[in-house]
C-alpha cells in the first residue's frame, strides 16, 4: 500500500468529521511444513491486510479487510465510544536486524530439519517417534499511518518450530517443544531430539516424592510458565491490588535477585521492531526492580493516566486484531557471571526440574498454585534419580521471594510475547505426588 | 462456461470450469488430487459499552489450492481472489508445469454486499442485562457479540459442489471471576433468556463451596453433555487422532460404549444457518455414525485419510482456514436420545452431582486422558437438585468414561458446543444431546 492511497483514506475519513484515524497494513510470505498423520504438509502463503480505525469525538469504528483499503470503504456509521489515538513522537534511531534480507527456508531444508530430529530421536530411544513436527516461517512488512502525524514503517521476520514426541512406554502423554526464533535455520535438530528424549526418558522412568521440600533448581521452562502466570500482575488493568497482597513490610514483592523487564527491541529477538502496534517508539522498560514492584506495562494512554513511564508495549497479533497491551520481549534478567553448574554444584539436596507436563493451576488472588513438573533428584550436585508426575506447589508470593540463585542462560519461548527466563534457583516451594 | 455474475450469490463470478481444467493439469499422477477452495468472511462486532472503538468489521477473502499426491501435500494460498494471484498459486503448487497450459480462469467476485442490519446485534447486550436483572442479579460485565458469516466454494477436478455458508453469533463475557464464551445460532428471545441463566449461576456459584475430590455418580446436562461428547467422542474418532496410534482400521468395530451410545455427526441436520450438504473439501456431508450402540462404525474422515481405505468414508473435513490444509473434524455431534427423563436420572444418582454446562474441555489423543472443566453444579439430593457448588473439573480416560455412561436422557436439547481449537484451527462445532448419567465419574475442584 502506498502512502499516497493511505492518506487519501484519512482525508477521505476526515470528510466524514473522523478527525481520529489510523491506517495499519500489513503483509507478507510465510511457510509452513508439517509432518505428522496428515502425511507431509508443504504450505507457501502471501498475506496482505489492513485496518482502519477511526472516530470522531462521539463514536468510532474499526474495519479490517484483506488486499488494499479503498477510498471508499464501505465504512459502517461510527459508533460506542469516541478513539484517542497517540501523538507523533521522535522515534529513537534502530538499526534493521541483518537478517532481514535472508531468504525464507524452503521445502527441501525444513523438511530435512524435521527428519533429522525424528532420525536423532529414534537412534537416542529406542521406540521413540515424532508424531507431530511443524515448521512455520515468514516475513512481513507493516506501515502505520495515522491523522495525528505518526508515518512509520518496518519489517519484520520469525520462524516458530512445534515437535511432539512419543516414547516407548504405553499410555504416557506426549513430549512437547514449542520454540521461535528469527530464522528457521537456528534450530539445532541434535539439541532438539535430546530434549525430547529426555522428557520421554523421564516420563518412563521417573517417580514423585510424596511430599518433599528443599532446594529447587528451576530450568527455563519452569521460569517462563511461572512468568506466565504472573502477567496479570506485569500487564496493568487493576494489578494494583495483587501488588499489594504480594508486597512484605518492606515493600517487595520478591527476592532482591529478582529483576523483570520487557524489551521491544531486544537485539535479536523474534519480536524486534522500532514501534509498537500504534505506532510508538518500543523501549526497555523495568517492571520489577531487585525484588520492587515498578510499574506494569503501559500504553501511552494508560501511561497518561496513571502517570507511568510508556512501554511502547501495544501489540496486534494480526492485521485482524486490534492493538491491545502485552508483551514484547518480557524476561527474567539473567546474572551474566553465574553458570546453570555453579547453581547446580551448590544444591546438597534437592531437585533439578527441567519441564512442565502439563498446564497448572495457578490463583492469584488466593497466592497458590500448582504445576506438573518433571526433572531429577539431585544429591551433592548430581542427579540421583528421575523424578516425573510430581507437582510443584506453594504460594506464588514464596517463589518470588524464594528466588536464591540466577543463571546466565536466558531462554525465550512464544507465549503471548516471547517470555525469557534463565535457570533459577528457589527455596519455599514443595513437591507432592498429589497436589491436594 | 460456468458463471453466475449474480451478486446476491456470494462467490459468484468465479469461472469454475476453467478452474477444474487448471487443476486438472497439475493433477497428472493417477491417484492426485487436486482442489480450489474459495471463502469469503464476514465478522460484525459490537463491543462492551466502555470501550472503543464501537463497531466492528472485519471482512476477508482468498483462495487456496492444494495438490495432494502419494501422502504429500502442497498448498498456496492468497489473500485476494484473482485472476493472477490464481495463476501463481497454481504454479507453485505444481510438481511440474504443462507445456501447453490452459489460460488461467476468469475470477470476478461480486464486491461484498453492503452491511446488513446490525441493530438486533446492538440491542443484544442491553437485552441480556435485563434478563439478569429480571433474575434479581446484577453484576460487573462486559459484554462483546459478534456475528459471523462465511461464504465457501469448492472446485475439484471434477467436481464443483454447491456453495456454501454458515451464519452465527458468538458472544464472550469478561466477568470479575474470569471469562464466559458461547455460541449462538441467532439472536432469539430464547438465546437472550440462555444467556442470562448462565451468566447469573455462574455469579451465584462464585460464593458456592467446592467439591473435594471424589468419585461419584454425575448428570450432565444436555450442553456439557455436548461438549464431553465433542473431547471424548468426536476428537477421539477423529481419523488424524487414530493415526496418531496406528491404523484408523483398527479401531472400526471397536466396544467404546455402553449400549445406549448411538452417537452421530451429521453437518445436514445442524442449526439451519450453519447447515451443510458438502464439507470443506466439497465431498457430500452425511449423516455419519461414530458409535452405534457404542460401537465404533465410521470414523471422521478427509480425503487424505480416506483416500487409500475402502472402510473410511470423507466428508468431513474442515478448514479452519484457507492458508491451513483441511483435516478431519466434526460439524454437528448428536447423541439420540434415551428413554429416561431427567427426573429419573436424577433419581437415580442419589448423592451425586449434576453439572448442567462446561466451560472448557481436553483430550490428550495418545495417553486418551480428557478433563472437562465446570464452572458450576449443583449436588443431587433426594432425586432433586440441591446445593449449588463451585468450580470443578471432570477427568478421566475416553474408555472409563464412555464405559461408565449408564443413562441417557429423553431431553436433546440443540445448543452450540462451542470453539473447538485443535492444532491451532478454531472452528465453530455445534451439537445435539440429551443429558446423560455417569457411574463412579472422577471429580476434583
Amino acid at each position: 500500500m502506498t502512502r499516497e492511497l493511505a492518506r487519501s483514506v484519512l482525508d477521505a475519513l476526515a470528510g466524514r468529521g473522523l478527525n481520529e484515524a489510523e491506517v495499519y497494513f500489513k503483509s507478507g510470505r510465510s511457510r509452513r511444513f508439517e509432518i505428522g498423520p496428515q502425511g507431509r504438509i508443504a504450505s507457501s502463503s502471501q498475506e496482505e491486510g489492513w485496518a482502519v480505525r477511526a472516530g470522531s469525538d462521539r463514536a468510532s469504528f474499526f474495519v479490517a479487510g484483506t488486499g488494499q483499503p479503498t477510498v471508499d470503504g464501505p465504512w459502517p456509521d461510527p459508533d460506542g465510544q469516541p478513539l484517542r489515538l497517540p501523538p507523533a513522537v521522535s522515534i529513537p534511531s534502530w538499526k534493521p536486524p541483518g537478517d532481514l534480507e535472508a531468504p525464507l527456508a524452503g521445502e527441501i531444508e525444513a523438511i530435512r530439519l524435521l527428519e533429522a530430529i525424528e532420525k536423532s530421536l529414534r537412534s537416542e530411544l529406542a521406540g521413540a517417534r515424532l508424531v507431530r513436527g511443524l515448521l512455520d516461517e515468514g516475513s512481513s512488512q507493516t506501515s502505520i499511518l495515522t491523522s495525528r502525524g505518526i508515518e512509520e514503517e518496518y519489517r519484520s521476520r520469525a520462524a516458530s518450530l512445534y515437535v511432539e514426541a512419543t516414547g516407548p512406554v504405553q499410555g504416557a502423554e506426549t513430549a512437547r517443544i514449542s520454540m521461535a526464533s528469527r530464522e528457521l535455520r537456528s534450530f539445532q535438530a541434535p539439541m532438539i531430539a535430546h530434549r525430547l528424549v529426555d522428557r520421554l526418558l523421564l516420563q518412563g522412568q521417573g517417580e514423585a516424592p510424596e511430599r518433599d521440600r528443599g532446594e529447587l533448581l528451576l530450568g527455563p521452562a519452569l521460569g517462563v510458565r511461572l512468568l506466565v502466570a504472573l502477567l496479570p500482575l506485569l500487564m496493568g488493568g487493576g494489578s494494583d491490588a495483587l501488588v499489594r497482597s504480594l508486597r512484605d513490610r518492606r515493600g517487595r514483592i520478591g527476592s532482591e535477585l529478582l529483576i523483570v523487564k520487557d524489551d521491544g527491541r531486544y537485539r535479536g529477538g523474534v519480536l524486534e521492531a522500532p514501534v509498537d502496534g500504534e505506532g510508538w517508539p518500543t523501549r526497555e522498560t523495568l517492571l520489577i526492580a531487585e525484588g520492587r514492584f515498578r510499574q506494569p506495562l503501559a500504553s501511552w494512554k494508560d501511561a497518561k493516566r496513571l502517570g507511568l513511564q510508556v512501554s511502547g508495549c501495544v501489540r496486534r497479533a494480526s492485521w485482524r486484531d486490534l492493538p491491545r497491551v502485552g508483551p514484547s520481549h518480557l524476561f527474567l534478567v539473567p546474572s551474566p557471571d553465574v553458570k546453570v553448574a555453579s547453581l547446580l554444584a551448590a544444591v546438597a539436596r534437592g531437585y533439578y526440574l527441567i519441564d512442565t507436563q502439563g498446564s497448572g493451576r495457578f490463583d492469584l488472588e488466593r497466592d497458590r498454585f500448582r504445576l506438573p513438573v518433571c526433572g531429577f533428584v539431585l544429591r551433592q550436585g548430581r542427579a540421583a534419580a528421575p523424578l516425573s508426575g510430581a507437582w510443584l506447589t506453594g504460594s506464588i508470593s514464596s517463589w518470588l521471594r524464594g528466588i536464591q540463585g540466577v543463571a546466565r542462560d536466558l531462554e525465550f519461548q512464544p507465549w503471548s510475547g516471547m517470555i525469557g527466563s534463565p535457570t533459577t534457583l528457589v527455596t519455599g516451594l514443595e513437591l507432592r505426588r498429589n497436589p491436594e | 462456461m460456468e458463471l453466475c455474475d449474480n451478486p446476491e450469490v456470494p462467490l459468484s463470478g468465479l469461472d469454475t470450469t476453467s478452474v477444474a481444467r487448471c487443476l486438472s493439469q497439475i493433477a497428472d499422477h493417477g491417484n492426485d488430487l487436486a482442489d480450489a477452495f474459495f471463502e469469503r468472511l464476514e465478522e460484525v462486532e459490537y463491543p462492551a459499552a466502555d470501550e472503543a472503538p464501537g463497531i466492528r468489521v472485519r471482512r476477508e477473502e482468498g483462495f487456496a489450492i492444494r495438490l495432494v499426491r502419494d501422502g504429500r501435500t502442497w498448498l498456496a494460498a492468497r489473500d485476494q481472489i484473482a485472476t493472477a494471484a490464481f495463476g501463481e498459486a497454481l504454479r507453485q503448487v505444481a510438481r511440474a508445469l504443462p507445456s501447453a497450459p490452459y489460460p488461467e480462469p476468469a475470477l470476478d467476485p461480486a464486491p461484498f454486499p453492503s452491511l446488513e442490519d446490525t441493530s438486533r446485534l446492538a440491542r443484544f447486550p442491553t437485552s441480556v442485562t435485563r434478563a439478569i436483572r429480571r433474575r434479581l442479579a446484577a453484576f460487573p460485565m462486559r459484554l462483546r457479540v459478534r456475528r459471523h458469516r462465511r461464504w465457501i466454494r469448492v472446485i475439484g477436478t471434477q467436481l464443483a459442489p454447491e456453495p456454501q455458508s454458515e451464519s452465527f453469533h458468538s458472544c464472550d463475557v469478561d466477568l470479575p471471576w474470569g471469562r464466559f464464551g458461547a455460541l449462538i445460532p441467532d439472536l432469539s428471545a430464547a438465546s437472550v433468556e440462555r444467556l442470562a441463566t448462565s451468566l447469573t449461576t455462574l455469579f451465584r456459584a462464585q460464593e458456592a463451596p467446592r467439591v473435594k475430590p471424589t468419585r461419584c455418580g454425575v448428570v450432565l446436562g444436555p450442553p456439557a453433555a455436548a461438549v464431553l461428547l465433542h473431547e471424548v467422542v468426536g476428537h477421539a474418532l477423529e481419523t488424524d487422532t487414530l493415526m496418531m496410534g496406528g491404523r484408523v482400521e483398527s479401531a472400526l468395530g471397536l466396544q467404546l460404549g455402553g449400549p445406549l451410545l448411538n452417537v452421530l455427526d451429521d453437518p445436514t441436520n445442524a442449526p439451519e444457518s450453519v447447515r451443510r450438504s458438502s464439507d470443506d473439501e466439497g465431498m457430500i456431508a452425511v449423516r455419519r455414525w461414530l458409535l452405534r450402540e457404542g460401537v465404533v462404525e465410521q470414523p471422521l474422515a478427509d480425503l487424505f485419510s480416506a483416500h487409500d481405505s475402502r472402510a473410511l468414508m470423507p466428508g468431513a473435513a474442515r478448514r479452519g482456514t484457507r492458508h491451513r490444509a483441511p483435516a478431519p473434524r466434526s460439524t454437528h455431534l448428536e447423541l439420540l436420545p434415551g428413554e429416561s427423563s431427567l427426573e429419573d436420572l436424577l433419581a437415580e444418582t442419589d448423592g451425586g452431582l449434576y453439572f448442567p454446562e462446561v466451560s472448557r474441555g481436553q483430550l490428550d489423543p495418545l495417553s486418551g486422558r480428557f478433563s472437562i472443566f465446570l464452572p458450576h453444579g449443583r449436588r443431587i439430593s433426594g432425586g432433586s437438585l440441591g446445593e449449588l457448588v463451585g468450580a470443578c473439573r471432570l477427568h478421566g480416560t475416553v474408555s472409563g468414561l464412555l464405559g461408565g455412561i449408564v443413562g441417557v436422557g429423553s431431553d436433546v436439547e440443540s445448543a452450540g458446543a462451542g470453539w473447538c481449537a485443535k492444532n491451532g484451527l478454531k472452528l465453530p462445532v455445534w451439537a445435539s444431546a440429551p443429558s446423560i448419567r455417569i457411574e463412579a465419574a472422577e471429580v476434583e475442584s
